[in-house]
């Protein structure tokens, strides 16, 4: 039986989150609360497990809170789970909030290279796809300007060139997508099927259901911090869509 | 171990990225800019000797000369851990959203004041010169120290860095702190000049060891006291080490509490 090739595993992981009514942050309140620290417990995951084989794209559905960005985050290790493991395999490159890793007085073009440095590439590999990404971000001279002046459109436009031109072996995208032009929405997913082409893995958290429907073959519903349904993205988006109307859930 | 230095060696150009930006922004808006790498050093050397040669009299020879080559061991010191201490909590937003080995924010800091130090010898070396210090080949012993201090400098930023996420306070206790170490080690006097019964103590404190040998090979034109800077190699390679580790544990939940 040949070795299935997997680019993220993740296993068993649970994820808790303290919340904190007023957090006892200095030592006179760590030492007079200590141990007994007024917070809850959210459950933000609950003993989820995932494959994802190399060259599928997932979509991660679900409603608001239901854990879909605390997962992804977890992948890119900004998060560490408390229990299980993750393993994730190749160079992953995430695009979870508009405008993370970019310095608002830098120009477009420095901007560039900050993020890319940012997701750990060199000068040298940078240099080699500044072009690239100058022309499909479609920002003109505008590359030139700082970015405090960027609209989020064009902030999107750039953070998703850089994100999927530096070639990633796994791309990670937490609902960005939304506020571009029809335009360039339609040419980003012309990107993203390209790399499944070049047998890159893509996971994309969205509510838009007909981006998902296209670009993705398999759909992971994610629902109060478990995962509810997995499989074929038409049968669990059908699903997903229909508990809705009969409300069942809400 | 080996995973995470080859990781942050992967981050390189980040980590220069960030060594720049910070030797950039230190006196951004000033209006003397980068003089003040030069300056800085020159004023506290002022306020200094001053009080040690006019009001509190030091019998030692060439008494500016010899404060000032451990007050730039110290600073060296001071600077990197009071910057470094709240640096994880200042780079919020970048802990927030992207993944990078974090190690690198207060790495940078130490490796900027490093290079802080090594613009500041242009002001050192003439300084010596023109108090009648000539060079010696002893002076070439200075990159050894040097990195074993930035080695500890290093241990101990990781170490402040990351508890000072968990515990605000550190950063604003640690200021006191270096306060008083800075007077238990000799910087405005010589190791020589310690109660007898006291010396042990004193040399203890490790960055006592990385003062002494500065002015040794500078000053005092010796080779290293080769057991004093034993010791002193082993604690900064057993202090990288346990700052490391306890990094590396806090580590992981620094996305969520900064």
């Amino acid at each position: 039986m040949a070795q299935v090739d997997y680019a993220i595993r993740v296993k068993n992981v649970t994820k808790k989150f303290k919340i904190y009514g007023e957090r006892n942050q200095t030592l006179k309140e760590k030492l007079l609360y200590a141990g007994r620290a007024k917070h809850k417990e959210f459950i933000a995951l609950d003993n989820v497990s995932l494959d994802i084989e190399r060259g599928t794209t997932i979509g991660l559905i679900g409603v608001n809170g239901s854990g879909k960005s605390t997962l992804l985050k977890i992948i890119s290790r900004i998060l560490y789970p408390d229990t299980g493991t993750v393993e994730v395999n190749g160079r992953v490159s995430s695009l979870l909030e508009l405008g993370a890793g970019f310095h608002p007085e830098f120009t477009g073009l420095e901007n560039i290279f900050l993020n890319g440095s940012l997701m750990g590439l060199s000068k040298k590999e940078l240099s080699k796809r500044v072009d690239e990404i100058i022309e499909f971000s479609e920002l003109g001279d505008f590359i030139y300007e700082p970015i405090r002046g960027y609209s989020s459109g064009m902030y999107m436009r750039l953070a998703f060139s850089i994100a999927t031109l530096i070639e990633p072996d796994i791309l990670l995208l937490d609902e960005v997508l939304a506020v571009g032009d029809a335009a360039f929405q339609a040419k980003c997913m012309r990107k993203m099927e390209e790399l499944k082409n070049k047998n890159r893995t893509i996971v994309l958290v969205s509510h838009d259901s007909n981006a998902v429907r296209r670009i993705c073959d398999e759909v992971v519903w994610l629902h109060c911090s478990k995962i509810f349904e997995i499989g074929n993205k038409d049968i669990v988006i059908d699903k997903y869509n229909e508990s809705f109307m009969e409300k069942q859930l809400i | 171990m080996f995973s995470r230095i080859r990781e942050v060696y992967d981050y390189r150009t980040m980590f220069w990225g960030l060594v720049t930006s910070d030797l950039r922004t230190r006196y951004k808006g000033s209006v003397l800019g980068f003089l003040w790498t030069f300056l800085n050093p020159l004023l506290m050397l002022l306020v200094y000797s001053a009080v040690f040669s006019l009001i509190m009299r030091s019998n030692i020879p060439h008494y500016a000369a010899f404060l000032f080559i451990g007050l730039l061991a110290w600073n060296l010191f001071s600077t990197s851990l009071s910057s470094a201490s709240g640096v994880i909590v200042r780079q919020a937003s970048l802990v927030k959203k992207i993944y990078f080995p974090r190690e690198i924010l207060p790495l940078a800091i130490v490796a900027s004041s490093v290079i802080n130090y090594i613009f500041s010898l242009a002001i050192l070396i003439p300084f010596l010169i023109l108090s009648g210090i000539y060079p010696s080949w002893s002076w070439c012993l200075l990159p050894l120290v040097l990195l074993f201090e930035a080695i500890a400098t290093a241990g101990f930023a990781l170490l402040f860095s990351s508890i000072n996420v968990y515990l605000r306070d550190v950063e604003h206790v640690l200021n006191i702190f270096l306060m008083a170490w800075f007077y238990v080690t000799p910087v405005v006097y010589s190791l020589s000049m310690i109660p007898h019964k006291y010396a042990e103590f004193f040399k203890l404190n490790p960055i006592t060891d990385f003062v002494v040998s500065f002015q040794g090979i500078l000053y005092y034109h010796q080779p290293l006291r080769w057991k004093l800077f034993a010791y002193a190699v082993l604690f900064s390679l057993i202090i990288l080490g346990i700052g490391w580790m306890i990094f590396n544990k806090l580590n992981r939940r620094f996305a969520e509490e900064v």
